[in-house]
C-alpha cells in the first residue's frame, strides 16, 4: 500500500479514534471518580445523536448549534440521574464492592431503558442526515488524502473538547478537586472539596461529554437506537488501556485504539468489526485486570 | 514426628511495587511453642502473617510445613495443612450464628484431622472460648471482644497445628487481656497448638511467650527469650526504649 | 424443607396437568413460566449466594439453543437436551477459571463481554463460514415433550438448590459470598467451588435453551443469544430475592405472565418497564422482595 494509502488510513483511524477519546474520556471520570460503572453510557451518545438528528431534520437546527444544545441537555440529565438513582446508592450502599455491584446493575437497568425508550420513539431504523459531506483534499506525500469535510470537522472539534476537558481539569480549581477525589476521596473531603456538589457536575459532564460525541457522529454516520452499546465496549477497552482516572490516557488511548481498529478492519474483515472489539475487551480486561478495577 | 519444623520460612521476602514489607526474614517454629511477634509500627508484622498463611504470596523466599513446601500455594491449603489465623478486625460471617460461624471450619479444613477433646465439635468449642451462651445468637449481635473471641473459635475449627493469632488483644482492658493470654497459654498446654501472636501491648506479651521475635523495618532484628530480647540494644532502639526497660 | 418438598410437588402435578386441560395460549404461557423458573433458579443458586453476578445467561442459553439445533437429527430428545447443558457447562469452565478469580463486579462486566463476544463470534461463523443466517429445527417433538421436559427441569433445578442449601458445597458458595478470603483461610477451595457452580448454573441454561429451540423450530445468533434473556433472569432473581428458593420461582411467574401479555402489544413499552424496574429494585429493595417478609438471618443454620 503506498505511503498516501496508509497515511488515510492512518488518519480516519484518528478521526475514529477522536470519537473514542471522548467517550471515553466521559466514562473515566465517572468511573475514576465515583467508581459508577456506567455501562449505559453508550446510550447517552445514542441520545446525543438522535436530539441532533431530531432537531436538524425537523426545525433544520445546525447540528454545529446542537453541539452545545446536546452536551447541556445530556448534562442536566447527568444531574437528575445521579441525584435519582446514583445519590442513593452512595448512601445506602455497606462498602464500595456492594456499590460498584448495585451501580452496574442499575446502569445495566439504564440501558434498557434508554435504548428502548429511543426505538418506541424514534423506531428502530437507521437515520442520517447530510452535513458538510463534501470532500476535502489535505495535500501531502503520495498526493495528499482525502476526506468528507465533516468528518475532518468532527476529529478536530472532537480533539478540541477532550483537549479542553483536560486543560480545566488541570487548571482550574473545581478540575483541581475532582482529581483529588480520584486519588484520595477521604483526603479530599478532609481539605473541604465538596463531593456533594462535585459528585453530580461530573457524573453530567460525563454524561454530556457522551451526547456531544453523539451529535458529532451524526453528522457523519447513519445512526439507529442499537449504535450505542459498541462505543460503551471501546470505552471500556480504551480507560483499561490508557489507566483508569487518567485523562491524557484516555485521550491517547482513544486515538490509538481507533487507528488500530481502522488497520485491523483493512487487513482483514469489516464484518469482524464487533468480534474484534469484544475480544479486545475481553483480552484487555484479562490482561490488564488492575487497570479498570484497582484498589486505590 | 519427623525432623522438620512445624513451620518454617527462608528468607521470606514480600514487596509491593517498591515497597519491602518483610525482608528475607526466616524463623523456624516448632510444635506447642508460644512465640511473640512485635516490632514498631510499619515493621511488617502483619504483612508476615499474610505470608504465612498464604493470603499473600511472597515475592521470594520459601515456606515449608513440617518439610512441605508450601510456598505459593492457595491459602486453602495452608488452612488444610494445620495454619490457621485470626484478622485483625474480626472478620466473622455476620449473618450467621455465632455456632454456624465455629461450624464453618469444621465443615472444611477441620475435616481434615480427627475430632478429638477440646475441639471434638462445635459445642466444644464454644465452651472452650466462653461462647456458649451465645450460640445462637447472629454474629453481628455480639459485643466486639466477643467477636474477638469467635474469631479465634473460627480459626479453632480448623483443628489447627499452628494459630497465627493478630493482636487478639488490641483494645480489651487489663483483665480482658488477662483472660486472653490465659486462653492462649491453654490452647498450647492442652491442645498443643503453636501460637505465634502478634501484639502491641508488648509487657503482656512478655509476660506469657517464651520466645520472642523482633521485626523491624521488615527485618528480623532479634529472636530469643524474652529476657534476653528485652536487653538487646537494636532492640530497643528500635523500639518504645521505656517500655521495654520496664519489662525488663 | 419437607414443606418445600410438598409445595413444589403441588406445583408440579399443577403444572403437570395443565397441557391438558389448557389453551394453546395457556400451555405457552406456562411453557415460558417454567423457563424463566428455571433460568432464574439456577442462577440465583450460584449467583445469589456468591454475590458473583453473571451477566453471561443468555450466552450458555444460546450455546444450548445451537446445540440442539445441530445434533437434533442425529441425536434422541433427551441426549440432545444432555448434549445442550453439557457443552455449555464446558464452556462455564474455561470462562470460570478465566475470569472467577477477579471481584464481583469486574466478573459481572467479564461475563457481559463473553456473551457479546460468543454472540458476535457465532454470528460471524454462521455468515461466513456456514453460509446460514439462521437454523431450522425439522425434527421436533410434540408440543407436550417439550412442556414436560422443560417441567422437569424446573423441578430439578429447584431440587438441586434445596439439596444445596443444606450442602457443604451451598454452604461455601454462601461463605464465598460473605467473605471470600475468610472462606479460603477455613479452608475452602474457593476456586473450585465457583467453577463448579457457575458450570451447573450453565449446565441449566444450556438444557433451557435446547428446549426453546425446538420450541421456536427456527433459531438465529440474535434471538438464542440475545442479552435480554439474561438481563430478565438477572431481574427476575434480584426482584424475587436472589439468596432465597421461592422468591426467583414466584417472581418467574409473574414477569411471564406480564411477558407474555405486554411484550406483543407493547415490546418497546414492557422493556424499558422492566429496565425501569431494575433500577428500582436495586435502589430500594436491594434483597428483593423476599426480603420483605423473611429475615435475613442466613438460610443454612436457623438456630
Amino acid at each position: 500500500m503506498s505511503v498516501g494509502g496508509w497515511l488515510e488510513l492512518i488518519a480516519s483511524g484518528l478521526i475514529t479514534g477522536g470519537i473514542y477519546a471522548l467517550v471515553a474520556l466521559g466514562l473515566n471520570l465517572q468511573y475514576g471518580l465515583m467508581r459508577v460503572l456506567n455501562i449505559a453510557h453508550g446510550e447517552f451518545l445514542m441520545l446525543g445523536a438522535f436530539f441532533t438528528w431530531a432537531a436538524h431534520s425537523t426545525f433544520g437546527i445546525s447540528p454545529l448549534l446542537m453541539l452545545p444544545v446536546s452536551f447541556g441537555l445530556l448534562m442536566g440529565l447527568g444531574l437528575v440521574i445521579h441525584r435519582l438513582v446514583f445519590r442513593r446508592l452512595t448512601r445506602t450502599s455497606p462498602n464500595l464492592d456492594v456499590f460498584e455491584a448495585r451501580g452496574l446493575m442499575a446502569s445495566f437497568g439504564l440501558m434498557f431503558l434508554v435504548q428502548n425508550f429511543a426505538q418506541s420513539v424514534w423506531g428502530g431504523e437507521l437515520r442520517g442526515y447530510d452535513f458538510m459531506a463534501d470532500p476535502v483534499v489535505i495535500p501531502g506525500p503520495g498526493g495528499g488524502a482525502q476526506f468528507a469535510a465533516n468528518k475532518l470537522l468532527l476529529f478536530v472539534l472532537a480533539l478540541a473538547i477532550s483537549a479542553a476537558l483536560i486543560v480545566v481539569l488541570r487548571k482550574t480549581l473545581y478540575g483541581k478537586g475532582v482529581r483529588a477525589l480520584m486519588q484520595s476521596p477521604t483526603g479530599a473531603q478532609l481539605v473541604g472539596i465538596d463531593t456533594e456538589r462535585l459528585h453530580p457536575l461530573m457524573f453530567g459532564v460525563g454524561l454530556g461529554l457522551s451526547g456531544v460525541a453523539g451529535c458529532l457522529l451524526s453528522m457523519t454516520y447513519t445512526i439507529s437506537p442499537s449504535m450505542g452499546e459498541p462505543y460503551t465496549v471501546t470505552a471500556l477497552i480504551v480507560i483499561t488501556l490508557g489507566g483508569f482516572g487518567s485523562m491524557g490516557g484516555a485521550l491517547a488511548g482513544g486515538l490509538a485504539l481507533g487507528v488500530i481498529e481502522g488497520v485491523g478492519m483493512h487487513f482483514t474483515n469489516p464484518s469482524l468489526k464487533s468480534l474484534l472489539s469484544y475480544g479486545i475487551f475481553i483480552a484487555v480486561l484479562l490482561w490488564r485486570p488492575n487497570g479498570l478495577f484497582a484498589r486505590r | 514426628m519427623n525432623g522438620h519444623p512445624l513451620l518454617e520460612a527462608r528468607e521470606l521476602t514480600v514487596r509491593f511495587g517498591g515497597l519491602t514489607a518483610v525482608d528475607a526474614v526466616s524463623a523456624a517454629f516448632a510444635p506447642a511453642e508460644l512465640v511473640g511477634i512485635i516490632g514498631p509500627n510499619g515493621a511488617g508484622k502483619t504483612t508476615f502473617f499474610n505470608a504465612l498463611s498464604g493470603v499473600v504470596v511472597p515475592t521470594s523466599g520459601e515456606l515449608f510445613a513440617s518439610g512441605r513446601r508450601l510456598t505459593g500455594a492457595r491459602p486453602h491449603r495452608y488452612a488444610q495443612q494445620g495454619i490457621a489465623r485470626t484478622f485483625q478486625t474480626p472478620r466473622v460471617f455476620a449473618e450467621l450464628s455465632v455456632g454456624a460461624n465455629i461450624d464453618f471450619g469444621l465443615q472444611f479444613a477441620g475435616r481434615r484431622r480427627p475430632a478429638t477433646g477440646l475441639l471434638k465439635d462445635e459445642a466444644s468449642i464454644l465452651q472452650l472460648i466462653g461462647l456458649a451462651a451465645q450460640r445462637a445468637l447472629p454474629a453481628a449481635a455480639i459485643t466486639p471482644s466477643q467477636q474477638r473471641l469467635l474469631e479465634i473459635g473460627m480459626a479453632l475449627a480448623t483443628r489447627p497445628k499452628l494459630l497465627l493469632l493478630d493482636e487478639v488483644a488490641a483494645g480489651l482492658t487489663e483483665n480482658e487481656v488477662e483472660a486472653m493470654a490465659q486462653l492462649i497459654r491453654r490452647l498450647r498446654d492442652e491442645l498443643e497448638l503453636t501460637v505465634i501472636w502478634i501484639e502491641h501491648a508488648v509487657t503482656t506479651l512478655m509476660r506469657h511467650v517464651e520466645r520472642v521475635i523482633v521485626l523491624h523495618q521488615g527485618r528480623k532484628i532479634a529472636d530469643g527469650l524474652p529476657s534476653e530480647v528485652v536487653r538487646n540494644a537494636e532492640v530497643v532502639e528500635a523500639y518504645l526504649g521505656d517500655e521495654m526497660a520496664e519489662a525488663a | 424443607m419437607k414443606r418445600d418438598l410438598v409445595v413444589l410437588f403441588g406445583l408440579a402435578g399443577w403444572a403437570l396437568a395443565l397441557p391438558h386441560y389448557g389453551s394453546e395460549f395457556v400451555v405457552s404461557l406456562g411453557l415460558s413460566c417454567l423457563m424463566y423458573a428455571t433460568l432464574s433458579s439456577s442462577w440465583s443458586l450460584f449467583c445469589g449466594s456468591t454475590r458473583y453476578l453473571s451477566l453471561a445467561t443468555s450466552a450458555f442459553f444460546g450455546i444450548g439453543a445451537y446445540t440442539g439445533a445441530l445434533v437434533l437429527g442425529q441425536l434422541p430428545w433427551l441426549a440432545a437436551i444432555a448434549l445442550g447443558g453439557a457443552i455449555a457447562a464446558s464452556v462455564a469452565v474455561v470462562m470460570g477459571l478465566a475470569v472467577l478469580h477477579l471481584r464481583g463486579t469486574y466478573f459481572a462486566v467479564l461475563t457481559f463481554g463473553m456473551t457479546e463476544l460468543i454472540r458476535h463470534a457465532i454470528s460471524y461463523w454462521e455468515k461466513q463460514v456456514t453460509g446460514t443466517v439462521g437454523r431450522v429445527l425439522s425434527v421436533v417433538p410434540e408440543r407436550d415433550t417439550v412442556y414436560l421436559t422443560m417441567l422437569v427441569l424446573a423441578v430439578t433445578a429447584v431440587l438441586v438448590s434445596i439439596a444445596l442449601r443444606r450442602s457443604r458445597f451451598g454452604l461455601a458458595m454462601a461463605g464465598i459470598g460473605a467473605d471470600e478470603q475468610r472462606a479460603q483461610t477455613l479452608g475452602v477451595n474457593t476456586r473450585l467451588v465457583k467453577v463448579g457452580g457457575f458450570a451447573l448454573t450453565a449446565a441449566f441454561a444450556g438444557a433451557v435453551g435446547a428446549v426453546m429451540s425446538v420450541r421456536w423450530t427456527y433459531i438465529d445468533p440474535a434471538t438464542v443469544f440475545n442479552p435480554f434473556i439474561g438481563f430478565q433472569t438477572v431481574l427476575i432473581a434480584l426482584i424475587g430475592g436472589a439468596a432465597t428458593l421461592w422468591g426467583p420461582l414466584i417472581a418467574a411467574v409473574v414477569f411471564s405472565l406480564l411477558a407474555e401479555t405486554l411484550r406483543l402489544q407493547l415490546p418497546q413499552v414492557y422493556m424499558m418497564a422492566l429496565g425501569l424496574l431494575l433500577i428500582v429494585c436495586v435502589l430500594y429493595l436491594p434483597g428483593g422482595l423476599a426480603s420483605l417478609r423473611w429475615p435475613a438471618i442466613g438460610g443454612w443454620r436457623k438456630r
